[in-house]
């Protein structure tokens, strides 16, 4: 059975209910104070002095969204924000010590981790849960559900897409890439025109995501997955992902690829390829065009453009959430709070999913969000939108090219990814021998 | 007689009771030192005991949050023991250690030399300006040389560049070659300081007249040094030994703001290791708690080894 079929199987009549009250089918017998009127509008049963979330930070958007509640309900929000890396041991170390936390947030790759660890409270019987439900995108539900129970609501959404600087390849004469040879041969002769010392700015910074991103992305574009279905790794002799790597690893070899990538996470890549030196950027999150092309950080904003993968133009994309945590002052509050940062606020719009999607180009976990022209014309200042969502259209859950990020082992053997393959491009190693440690590495990991 | 009464002299006398006075020496050095125990207890002793229990146990966030550690022996020791991301930390640890340690203590002696010369005014201004980097805090000294490590805009490369002393950039932080001795130099930028002082205060201790003696017997600058200055200072050096060891093996601020272990392994020490086992998940504080019990006991069989070897030539 589906995530989604045990979801469905697991809603009572009740929820049922408590969901279609919000859209107003339904009279108010039968339903908790909660959910007098639409369920985004319904005061909360009990009473806090006030609430708190533990997030990473953001620009300034959680203090907007705090001011934003406490208007609407009276009820202050203190927020604790860290930076995205440190993120997970601020949660943990504040769960540990027995503090109340209300909601957080998380990345796909700690969110199953944190649901098998008892921090997150299941939302799935919270009024208006069914409807948001049928309003995420499969990539969100993936994320967001969990044995049939709803137990976190969407942050953002993003897509792995291709960065060109255009001014280098008009002067190169270039067309956009094609093929991964075409890549290669273009970053050659630029190198040897002196277009570009190093053509290419790969995101190979240490990081759950980034350096791992990277490889997964190319992996998924050339038809490859790091794990099967049944959980067995896809990194031996021959495989897609070893061959992907050793052809990464050439890059760095010939010296086509900046040294400086890797160090660069997702916006530090961006500020550094905006400086005009790289022809191209590797597949990275598509919001990023946004620091790129923002003229208030970007010396050459505009002239970073998007464009698809390789071959078929299949890549990969990622979810991020907000959850309650079991570590609540009270549920129906917690509820409150989370639908402010990952639902619909008091005057019943998507408040924060459309003013990420305009304000930071983030994809939102909403399909009406997603259709709406919170994305048509937030995000057309920094990047080709129509492109953009045709590249969306051939995403593939990350989870489904690396399902190790479902085991509690993943964030160890991510450390080990990180450390083998950063070796295997900076010459240390050869990238048969970074697969074969990592084989080997899975099952010291497993061990615990 | 009481408190404060006139004694026979006319004066006063001396409080018969006064605290201390009737206290027999032993005891009275076990009263003083009370209260300090009492705060190293609170602040050292019960931390190393409870990260000594946690070590023991499997303590993950479900264990921390119900308070119930199940007991596993030596498990994480054997775990953290036969994991070769240890064994390399340790091994870079090691590296870091003695080339932060060698540098700082030749330094620090040298520098103490020459600031302490009281007939040039210059060392006046030096002997302020040598503690600044002791008020930079630890992590906004590692984000400061990030940006002069930078391989496009550091100010290292410009400089260095410029000088010709290099043909193009070199991302110093980014190479495997190059990282770790790129992040041991910020932290000795930071730490020499107090080395120095301690260098500086032990210097202040020596007398004149020592120097003048050998000077009348003709011995020159180096001898005055190699006889005089180092043997008193031995003292000090041992000092420096075993603290700027500790301290130097347990370096994480910099690591964390310049390489996060990377590239490669090229960074990992021993406690980003213990930090990404207890505090990234799965959250393995009892293993992580293992890895550092392991590594203070490294710390106190080399802070005897210089006690054991140094002393001696002192004594």
């Amino acid at each position: 059975m589906s995530e989604l079929s045990r979801y469905a199987a697991g809603l009572s009549r009740r929820r049922l209910l408590q969901g279609s009250a919000g859209l107003g089918l339904s009279g108010l017998g039968g339903m908790p104070a909660m959910a007098q009127g639409a369920p985004w509008a319904a005061v909360p049963r009990g009473k806090v002095d006030k609430l708190n979330f533990v997030v990473w930070t953001y620009g300034d958007i959680y203090t907007k969204i705090a001011a934003k509640f406490r208007e609407d309900w009276g009820v202050p929000v203190e927020s604790t924000i860290s930076a995205f890396n440190d993120h997970p041991p601020k949660l943990m170390s504040m769960f540990a010590g027995g503090d109340a936390i209300d909601v957080s947030q998380s990345s796909p790759y700690s969110f199953w981790n944190f649901v098998s660890q008892g921090l997150v409270e299941p939302v799935s019987d919270m009024p208006g849960a069914a409807e948001y439900v049928a309003d995420m995108t499969d990539m969100m539900k993936t994320v967001a559900v969990h044995n049939g129970k709803l137990m976190g609501m969407p942050y953002f959404s993003t897509t792995w897409v291709w960065n060109y600087f255009e001014p280098l390849l008009e002067k190169a004469k270039f067309e956009p890439f094609k093929t991964y040879d075409e890549l290669l041969e273009q970053s050659r002769k630029a190198k040897r025109d002196k277009i570009s010392e190093y053509p290419i700015f790969w995101v190979a910074g240490i990081g759950l995501e980034q350096l791992p991103g990277t490889w997964l992305q190319m992996t998924h574009n050339k038809g490859g997955v790091f794990f099967d279905k049944a959980g067995n790794h896809q990194l031996g002799p021959g495989s897609i992902a070893r061959e992907t790597l050793k052809w990464w690893v050439q890059t760095f070899t010939e010296g086509l690829a900046d040294p400086e990538s890797l160090k660069q996470q997702f916006v530090g890549s961006a500020k550094a390829f905006s400086g005009g030196t790289n022809l191209y950027r590797g597949p990275n999150h598509h919001y990023t065009l946004q620091v790129a092309n923002d003229p208030t950080q970007s010396p050459n904003a505009g002239k970073i453009k998007v464009m698809d993968s390789p071959g078929d133009g299949r890549t990969i994309g990622t979810a991020h959430v907000y959850f309650v945590t079991t570590a609540n002052r009270n549920k129906e509050w917690a509820w409150k709070l989370l639908q402010y940062l990952g639902g619909k606020t008091k005057d019943g719009q998507y408040s924060q999913a459309i003013n990420l999607a305009r304000d930071a180009m983030l994809g939102s976990g909403y399909n009406s969000v997603m259709n709406s022209e919170a994305i048509s014309k937030g995000w057309a200042p920094y990047g080709d939108v129509p492109k953009i969502l045709e590249i969306w259209k051939k995403t593939t859950f990350v989870g489904e090219v690396c399902n190790s990020m479902y085991k509690p082992w993943h964030f160890p053997w991510s450390d080990r990814l990180n450390i083998e393959v950063q070796n295997a491009l900076t010459g240390q190693i050869s990238a048969d021998v970074c697969c074969d440690r990592l084989i080997a590495a899975i099952r010291q990991v497993q061990r615990g | 007689m009481s408190a404060g009464a006139i004694d026979g002299r006319g004066g006063r006398a001396a409080p018969a009771h006064r605290f201390g006075r009737d206290l027999p020496p032993w005891l009275l050095g076990i009263v003083m030192n009370v209260p300090t125990l009492i705060v190293l207890a609170l602040v050292l002793a019960y931390p190393i005991y409870y990260a000594g229990y946690l070590s023991l146990h499997r303590v993950s966030l479900v264990q921390l949050r119900t308070g119930v550690f199940p007991f596993v022996g030596l498990d994480n020791y054997e775990k953290v023991l036969t994991d070769p991301l240890f064994l390399l930390s340790l091994g870079n640890t090691m590296i870091f250690t003695a080339f932060v340690v060698a540098v700082e203590v030749v330094a620090a002696v040298a520098i103490a030399i020459l600031i302490n010369q009281q007939d040039i005014w210059t060392s006046r201004i030096t002997r302020f300006l040598i503690l600044l980097p002791y008020a930079v805090p630890p992590i906004a000294n590692g984000l400061i040389w990030a940006f002069i490590y930078n391989g496009k805009t550091g100010f290292l490369n410009r400089l260095l560049y410029s000088v010709g002393a290099i043909d193009g950039p070199i991302d110093w932080t980014a190479n495997p070659d190059t990282a770790l001795f790129a992040v041991a130099i910020p932290y000795i930028w930071r730490t020499l300081p107090f080395a120095v002082l301690l260098a500086h205060a032990a210097l202040q201790g020596i007398s004149k007249e020592l120097y003048e003696a050998a000077s009348v017997d003709g011995a020159g600058a180096w001898h005055r040094f190699r006889h005089i200055t180092l043997p008193l200072l031995m003292p000090v050096i041992v000092v420096l030994l075993v603290l700027r060891t500790s301290f130097a093996v347990a370096v994480f601020d910099e690591i964390l703001a310049i390489t996060q272990g990377g590239p490669g392994d090229a960074t990992w020490v021993a406690s980003w290791y213990s930090y990404r086992k207890g505090f990234a998940p799965p959250f393995d504080i009892g293993a992580g708690a293992a890895s550092a019990f392991i590594l203070a006991l490294i710390v106190a069989a080399l802070a005897l080894v210089y006690v054991k070897l140094l002393y001696r030539r002192v004594d």
